[in-house]
């Protein structure tokens, strides 16, 4: 067998593959290798430690600097050269990955080895035309890839194409015992060109915190559980490296009467019972189809064979004893749990094959359906209506991808369009190709990869500082912004008499603090200028339910009635001017410059009234007749904390980005000068659906905590503090809110690139691919 | 043949709620030929199966009794008896389902399967093969002087007018195509089909026989022929009294296969009988 001799070319050790050739160190704890299905020991596998991380790391901070400043063209070539390298070498590949991951030989031979060449040569023409599609835009640098083992090596592929493509280089740490990324690795390198741009190191997840840590590390990406992504979020607060997240495997199903039930089934195949994907499936079946589907797929599953992934005829491998147990634990639970359990195919008793299981009649609010449902399980629920299905689809905390089965097409759309996840198939699933995006929303995490998205993950805005650990290690994440300071009379008032008291400006309307308190707001003289309301926990959770009951009426606003309200409040701001610039005079700006940031600010309101007309856009597949749209949708409820600097510009401009990308606000103004703001929020209440913005003055430490920490928040922008940073970074992990935080570093807001650019875009919505296949 | 299709009310309610999404379909299709690759003895076995499918047929125009004769020859022969011998499999009296051909050359077939002391029955293609277009009167005259020649089983061409009118006629088998056609069996549309028979089936309890033809050649496309039956279907269907495989250049591939499996060379094409 070939990839027993490739084995043997290691001695049956294999080390790690850094800069261009094998690191094996000595004196390391190994692990086996071991076939799944027999327990056979395969090789050994030595455990990186930290300063192997260390080497890696360098080794690919040293290829970044050629790398990166190649031209496109040249990183081109190199991609296509690796694509050619893995055809040569494909079987080894197949052979390989099929023995070590147990997984049917005939998915990886003709769709994981054909998807890789494919990943490499469309992101070579990614490479190749950089300069002219991504200006603006320049490479992080070394980006940290952590894979689980339960991810393949085209998860790894998925993320290392662009990341090279676009001039980053690459640390990848696999779990031990998985030789096909370090045999990609192997390959890459013996293309002898750019040693180091590809360094594939294995060790425990527990490495992963010392990948991000290393300087140079600009990113990390995870696959793998939601928990695990849940500890590292929080361990890597504060830390240099940003992080991307692509967490859980499960899928969804909604089968629909209107649907060619025979197909959809063939649909549940693939989603839950091939060697297609990780994770098991949640299927929803419209109750007046309800027997018809199980009996049909009941039959097809007594048709399914299991057995080694070797074998050329099976449809399932096996996953290790891992996979096995989880699923063994779960269909226990569940049945301990009323649900109905049903098995078939032809597949060995013995551990670690599992048999195709079908699982029905679990409580609505067993704990069994609530949690992630592994591979190959697939849990069936009835539902009486699109809505119902759509309510019960998106009532769980994962989105990932799910796929719609319906004839009728305005049906199928108006699930497509509401389910939120970050991938829907309309009557297919688990399609996938380099040019769509494929993410996700939610717990699923928001790292993208493929498309355009997934090119953004591993650049910046030229000129952005390389981002460098601003950690604090004694931040009590317990205590900060848990208790307001409190507000005392401080002497007398004195100069002109203060502006009235400002309240919170929550649904549409100003209301009274709920602590009944109000924070003076001082001028630049140190002479009293204002009252404003001094929020806190209660008034957060009033703007955020406010900001959630404007949000259906505002996403379905069609994007010119979103464009000409902005343009509205634009208008109003300019009529507003010489009340704004003299607020912003007693701050210490100068009138000229007061009056420029009025002008700026109304500017921007209206450049992204322009912009939310372009949203989204068609993609074509080569090998998919019909289309796939590439939709951008809001986040939701998007919590932004402004920064002190730019008081008005700041809020107009991250307002603006936010509102044209269909989000609804809760948002805290700048701290040091908050009166601008509200003075805008007079207009709001006259022009803006009531609760689409909700503006909440009052400690910004503990307004920060509160909406950090807030499970129905579902993005948070963060300008302030280095700690208040790292606080957000650390309490996001509650419901894995996508975070941009500026770490303590003002941003130069005047200037269109920080103020305005694409960046602000990208950050304000989220995409989904809807794939469309089409024929008579 | 099984029991007859002693068919059932006509309820147009279940043509009208069948829904059938093609890309989905086309997927499916090129999945079956896939995720079954039988490799080695376990090959030679299903080819050997494949064999006894067949319904071995000549339609041309200018058949006479002595290719007729040939081909019921070679019908009660399909595979060379030293290369069945290897195989251990000489007496399970190995033959195709039947022959297959035009009304007129019906007496032939029956007096050559005589001779030859074999059992196969003859299938006579009729009702105006292949378009169809002629009277009714005509069509039953030609089944019942095929019958009385001796045929006993009779492929109809249905009046495709009829089916695209919506009046629906009932069969016992349903086949692809006459394989006079410009594209006739193909995977997705025998998908269609087989997933009709199995509504039927649960529905009526009746089961109806599937035989696809025309462009099945080679000896891999019969391999994926049967998967795709056994996929779909599943194991009580592959049986000659379910499913036929019309063909005629088919069986000398699957022979040449054989000769590889058992002898470890590529066979020249005289090497093996003609048919």
């Amino acid at each position: 067998m070939v990839n027993m001799a490739w084995l043997d070319t290691q001695d049956r050790h294999l080390g790690h593959y850094v800069n261009g050739k094998w690191l094996k160190p000595e004196h390391r704890n190994s692990v086996p290798c071991r076939d799944p299905i027999t327990g056979e020991n395969l090789a050994s596998c030595p455990q990186a430690q930290a300063e192997d991380v260390a080497a890696a790391v360098e080794a690919a901070r040293t290829a970044w600097e050629n790398w990166s400043g190649l031209p496109g063209a040249s990183r081109a070539q190199y991609l296509t050269r690796l694509a050619k390298m893995i055809q040569k070498h494909q079987r080894l590949l197949w052979t390989l990955e099929s023995l070590v991951t147990g997984r049917a030989v005939q998915e990886v031979r003709d769709r994981d080895i054909p998807l890789a060449q494919q990943l490499l040569q469309c992101h070579a023409v990614q490479a190749y035309t950089q300069e002219e599609t991504l200006a603006g835009w320049e490479p992080m640098g070394v980006i940290g890839l952590i894979l689980s083992p339960t991810f393949s090596f085209l998860e790894m592929m998925w993320r290392i194409c662009p990341a090279l493509a676009v001039g980053c280089t690459v640390v990848v740490l696999v779990p031990p015992g998985s030789p096909t990324p370090l045999l990609l690795a192997q390959l890459a390198g013996e293309l002898g060109s750019f040693p180091g741009i590809l360094n594939v190191i294995n060790g425990p997840a527990s490495l992963g915190p010392i990948l991000a840590s290393q300087p140079g590390v600009q990113k990390v990406t995870f696959c793998g559980a939601v928990e695990e992504g849940r500890v590292l979020r929080r361990t890597l607060a504060g830390q240099g490296a940003e992080l991307g997240l692509a967490l859980g495997a499960e899928s969804l199903l909604v089968l629909t009467e209107a649907a060619d039930v025979d197909s959809a089934v063939e649909g549940v195949v693939d989603a839950a019972w091939s060697d297609r994907s990780a994770g098991g499936l949640r299927l929803l079946i419209q109750e007046s189809v309800w027997d018809e589907t199980m009996r049909r797929l009941q039959e097809r599953m007594a048709r399914l064979r299991g057995g080694r992934g070797l074998d050329g005829a099976v449809d399932m491998g096996a996953r290790g004893a891992a996979a096995h147990d989880l699923a063994q634990r779960y269909v226990r639970e569940a049945q301990s749990q009323g649900a109905q359990v049903f098995q078939a195919g032809d597949v060995p008793s013995v551990s670690p094959f599992f048999p195709p299981t079908l699982v029905s009649d679990l409580p609505p609010a067993s704990p069994c359906t609530q949690a992630e449902v592994p591979w190959p399980v697939v849990v069936a629920s009835p539902y009486r209506t699109a809505k119902e299905a759509l309510a019960m689809a998106n009532g769980t905390p994962r989105g990932g991808s799910a796929s719609v089965w319906s004839e009728r097409l305005g049906q199928a759309l108006e699930l497509g369009y509401g389910l939120r996840v970050g991938t829907v198939w309309i009557n297919a699933h688990g399609l996938r190709h380099p040019e769509v995006p494929t993410g996700g929303c939610k717990e699923s995490g928001s790292s993208w990869h493929g498309g355009p998205d997934g090119l953004y993950e591993y650049l910046r805005p030229s000129g952005t500082p390389a981002r460098l650990p601003s950690l604090s290690e004694n931040l009590n994440y317990d205590t900060f912004g848990l208790a307001v300071p409190l507000t005392l009379p401080s002497g007398p008032e004195i100069g002109p008499s203060p502006a009235a008291p400002y309240g919170l400006f929550i649904g549409g309307r100003f209301q009274a603090p709920g602590a009944r308190s109000s924070r003076c707001i001082q001028d630049s003289k140190g002479n009293l200028h204002a009252y404003v309301a001094e929020g806190g926990a209660k008034d957060i959770r009033g703007a955020v339910e406010a900001a959630h009951q404007a949000a259906p009426g505002w996403v379905s606003q069609p994007p010119g009635a979103r464009a000409s309200l902005l343009w509205a409040l634009a208008s109003a701001l300019e009529r507003r001017e010489s009340a704004l610039a003299s607020a912003l005079e007693r701050h210490g700006v100068e009138l000229k410059t007061a009056k420029v940031e009025v002008e700026l600010s109304a500017k921007r309101l209206r450049a992204w009234g322009a912009r939310a007309q372009a949203q989204g856009h068609l993609l074509q597949v080569a090998e998919l007749r019909g289309p796939v749209l590439r939709l951008r949708e809001p986040l939701g409820v998007l919590a932004i904390v402004c920064p002190d600097e730019w008081p008005l510009l700041a809020f107009a401009s991250l307002l603006a980005a936010a509102l044209a990308h269909g989000n609804t606000v809760v948002l805290v103004p700048s701290g040091v000068c908050p009166i601008p703001a509200l003075e805008v929020c007079q207009d709001m209440a006259t022009l803006l659906p009531a609760g689409l913005v909700n503006v909440v003055t009052g400690d910004r430490d503990h307004l920060t905590r509160c909406l950090a920490l807030h499970q129905d928040v579902q993005a948070l922008w963060y300008f302030g503090s280095a700690q208040g940073s790292q606080f957000v970074e650390w309490a996001s992990a509650g419901n894995l809110k996508p975070v941009w935080v500026n770490r303590g570093r003002p941003r130069a807001w005047d200037q269109e690139a920080q103020g305005a650019g694409p960046e602000l875009g990208l950050r304000a919505a989220r995409t989904k691919a809807l794939w469309l296949p089409m024929g008579d | 043949m099984s029991a007859r299709n002693l068919g059932t009310e006509l309820d147009l309610s279940w043509i009208s709620k069948i829904q059938v999404n093609q890309p989905a379909v086309l997927r499916r299709a090129e999945q079956i030929q896939a995720r079954r690759m039988v490799k080695k003895e376990w090959q030679a076995a299903w080819l050997l199966k494949a064999v006894t499918f067949i319904d071995l047929t000549t339609l041309s125009g200018d058949d006479t009794s002595s290719n007729v004769q040939r081909l019921c020859y070679k019908a009660k022969y399909p595979i060379r008896e030293d290369l069945l011998k290897a195989l251990n499999v000489h007496d399970k009296g190995l033959t195709t389902a039947a022959v297959c051909v035009y009304p007129a050359r019906v007496c032939d077939a029956v007096k050559a399967l005589k001779a030859a002391g074999s059992t196969i029955p003859v299938a006579s293609v009729a009702t105006g093969f292949p378009a169809g277009q002629t009277h009714l009167k005509t069509r039953l005259e030609e089944i019942r002087l095929a019958v009385e020649d001796g045929a006993t089983e009779i492929d109809v061409v249905i009046n495709r007018t009829l089916v695209l009118t919506g009046q629906w006629e009932g069969s016992d088998f349903i086949k692809t195509s006459t394989g006079k056609e410009a594209v006739n069996a193909t995977f997705p549309v025998a998908i269609v089909m087989l997933r009709a028979i199995r509504d039927f089936f649960w529905k009526t309890g009746n089961k109806i026989g599937f035989k696809p033809a025309g462009g099945i050649r080679s000896a891999k496309d019969s391999l994926a022929w049967l998967s795709l039956i056994k996929e779909e279907l599943g194991d009580e269907w592959l049986t000659p009294e379910l499913f036929r495989i019309g063909a005629s250049t088919l069986l000398s591939d699957i022979e040449r296969q054989i000769y590889h499996h058992v002898t470890g060379r590529y066979a020249a094409y005289h090497d093996l009988p003609m048919s």
